[in-house]
């Protein structure tokens, strides 16, 4: 099979699974019929406010008229509002809320993915050319206590570390809590407004991509760029501390499965120096095994990523969907849900396509 | 099995502990009296009211106590019962589901199979906790239904795999004779083929126990658990530390609260994870390489 033969082919598989993700969001989201509506009235709580939402939504017509409309609001960015009790966002819609909530986790998600990358396949790689040596054992237990320790308790304890009375030297301490320190860079400090200070849509200033670290970069705001960075450094460390160890550990065993195949043996025979046959012929069969992993590697790191949010106060989709479960705001927990199962089924998707491209072997089936 | 588990000192020491914690769970509620599932609460400690400053680790109160006046240690013990009783419901009854799943899946083929892995496969795209939020949300805050929620979120990972498992099974040459003896499709899996394909659902099992005691903690720590602030539940202990308000400045000022219920609940889950590892190694030896 032709590679966009099967780009197309997975493309097409992808509209069941995206249609029964909806199917599972439209039941769970219908399981309260009083907190969806009250998720569409808006800052109105009124008999006709629900009545009018009750036609639009089409609840009192059949099931299939009911996920029609339902489906039809999800693709037309129709979300509801957020709750009367937000304290700050009351009526806004969903959507919106999405909007300026999403570029934070997918900035702390890429950085955490990023140190694990870096981090924790070479380890996987160096575990399994040292076996049972020091280096071996040492990475090992690394991955073993990084999968079992609970991502809010070190995110607690590194904000313990790190905060005004922790005991890292002073120049290490960082003020910890969400993004960046607005009021450093507001009206306050030098007079001057830094563009990118608006935080939801204030005064008309634009933020060209909600990324801290790429919009302070736009503005060629230095000393606010690394501000942005020491904020998220924390919490993205938290992140990849906690789902290095699936992926070391797999790394560490394709490695040894590759080692052991015939053509380790005839590279080493004809005398191939052991760093090219490691670095030419097994890492890179270790790595095209590894990706099939990364699917369930990115459900446990959004995961991670929604608890360590909650954590350090970052202003992402996982605080959101904390503060709002805490408040029954149906339509947002919903939002993100959707929005989270998507990003994985997307990110599977092309995990799946750079496997098949890797190893065109997955591609004859 | 436990011959060979018991030749590494590591497995030995995951399964001494793991001991440790069950016995735990059944005498330490005993041990400490009072209700099993609720902290101790301490209000007045020489005439100090403590409701809103924890005290330091001290004889009368090992682990110091947490905002609240709850007594730590009280706290810590009676929640591994809470932990390990979750724990074991979840995994025993999402192993049970996903496994039947799976099995049917992987002996039926064809488009029965396909149905089950597609909605599978959907509930493995939603990050756990997350699901698991939701469908808090729609159940209610109630310790039932923290545990339907679990095993909602818990029995797909079993389908995949057995229904990997029973693939390759199937394929033998005794499940062959089986079927020539005219043996039902259902006494050919459930006395064949699963039996055969059973050691690495005991080490997802193993391993699931501290996964699901993650969960469960996380969810108490964000405020999904039942019954409120005083739930013996070693996340809903830690969560309690951060109850007080103040942020950063003042966690740091009480580190034990944090530090001392975490460092238990990351003991057991070391020791489980490396249980299910050590069971993996004895009953499929090619893995240890």
């Amino acid at each position: 099979m032709k590679l966009y033969v099967y780009v197309i082919r997975r493309l097409i598989l992808l509209i069941p699974v995206i249609l029964g993700v909806t199917v599972i969001t439209f039941i769970l989201s219908h399981a309260d019929i009083g907190l969806l509506i009250a998720g569409y009235e808006g800052k109105t709580r009124s008999l006709a406010a629900r009545l009018i939402v009750i036609h639009e939504l089409h609840l009192n017509g059949p099931v299939y008229v009911q996920f029609f409309y339902y489906f039809t609001n999800l693709f037309t960015g129709k979300w509801g509002y957020l709750s009367p009790t937000e304290p700050v966002d009351a009526g806004t819609p969903v959507f919106t809320e999405f909007l300026r909530r999403f570029p934070p986790t997918a900035e702390l998600s890429i950085i955490a993915t990023i140190f694990v990358i870096a981090l924790g396949l070479p380890l996987g790689v160096l575990s399994g050319v040292k076996k049972d040596r020091g280096v071996d054992h040492a990475t090992r237990l690394a991955a073993m206590v990084g999968v079992s320790i609970p991502t809010f308790w070190i995110g607690l304890l590194i904000l313990i570390l790190i905060g005004p009375k922790g005991p890292l030297p002073h120049f290490l301490q960082v003020t910890t809590e969400g993004q960046i320190d607005f009021l450093k860079y507001g009206f306050t400090s030098s007079g001057t407004l830094q563009p990118w200070v608006a935080v939801s849509g204030a005064s008309g200033i634009s933020r060209p991509t909600g990324f801290m670290l790429v919009d302070t970069l736009l503005y060629g705001d230095v000393p606010a760029f690394l501000d942005a960075l020491e904020h998220v450094i924390w919490p993205a460390l938290v992140v990849a501390l906690t789902s290095f160890g699936v992926i070391t550990r797999f790394m560490r065993s394709s490695m040894l499965e590759t080692l052991g195949l015939d053509y380790i043996r005839t590279a080493r025979s004809k005398g191939l120096p052991e760093k090219i046959v490691i670095k030419k012929h097994a890492r890179r069969n270790a790595y095209g095994a590894t990706t099939t992993v990364m699917g369930l590697f990115f459900a446990g790191l959004l995961s991670g990523v929604t608890v360590t949010e909650y954590v350090f106060g970052w202003p992402g989709m996982g605080q959101w969907l904390y503060t709002a479960a805490a408040r029954a705001d149906l339509v947002s927990v919903m939002a993100t849900t959707f929005v989270f199962t998507i990003v994985i089924v997307i990110a599977n998707l092309i995990v799946d396509l750079i496997y098949s491209y890797l190893d065109p072997r997955v591609r004859l089936d | 099995m436990l011959y060979f588990l018991t030749r590494s000192p590591l497995s030995t020491a995951g399964l001494v502990i793991t001991i440790f914690y069950v016995l735990l769970a059944i005498f330490g509620p005993i041990i400490v009296g009072g209700n099993p599932e609720f902290m101790r609460e301490v209000l007045y400690y020489n005439g100090q009211y403590i409701y809103n400053t924890p005290l330091p680790p001290q004889p009368a109160f090992p682990f110091g106590t947490t905002y609240g006046g709850f007594d730590i240690f009280n706290g810590v013990v009676k929640g591994a019962r809470i932990d390990l009783e979750v724990s074991a419901l979840v995994v025993f009854s999402g192993a049970l589901i996903g496994s039947v799943l799976g099995a049917i899946a992987g002996y039926v083929g064809g488009t029965v199979s396909d149905v089950i892995m597609r909605i599978t496969d959907i509930f493995l795209s939603i990050p756990f906790i997350v699901l698991a939020v939701v469908l808090l949300l729609v159940l209610g805050k109630t310790l039932t239904s923290m545990v339907e929620a679990l095993v909602i979120v818990w029995w797909p990972f079993y389908t995949r795999l057995v229904r990997g498992q029973v693939l390759t099974a199937r394929e033998h040459k005794y499940v062959e004779a089986s079927v020539a003896a005219g043996a039902s499709p259902f006494r050919t899996v459930l006395r064949h083929i699963l039996p055969n394909s059973i050691y690495p659902i005991y080490v997802q099992v193993s391993l699931d126990f501290g996964n699901v005691i993650l969960t469960l903690a996380s969810l108490d720590f964000l405020g999904f658990g039942f019954a409120g602030q005083n739930l013996a539940e070693w996340g809903n202990i830690i969560g309690l530390a951060t109850a007080g308000g103040g942020g950063v400045e003042t966690i740091t000022s009480y580190w034990w609260t944090i530090l001392i219920p975490g460092l238990v609940l990351l003991i057991l889950v070391v020791s489980l994870n490396i249980l299910g590892d050590g069971i993996r190694d004895v009953t499929d030896p090619r893995s240890r390489m």
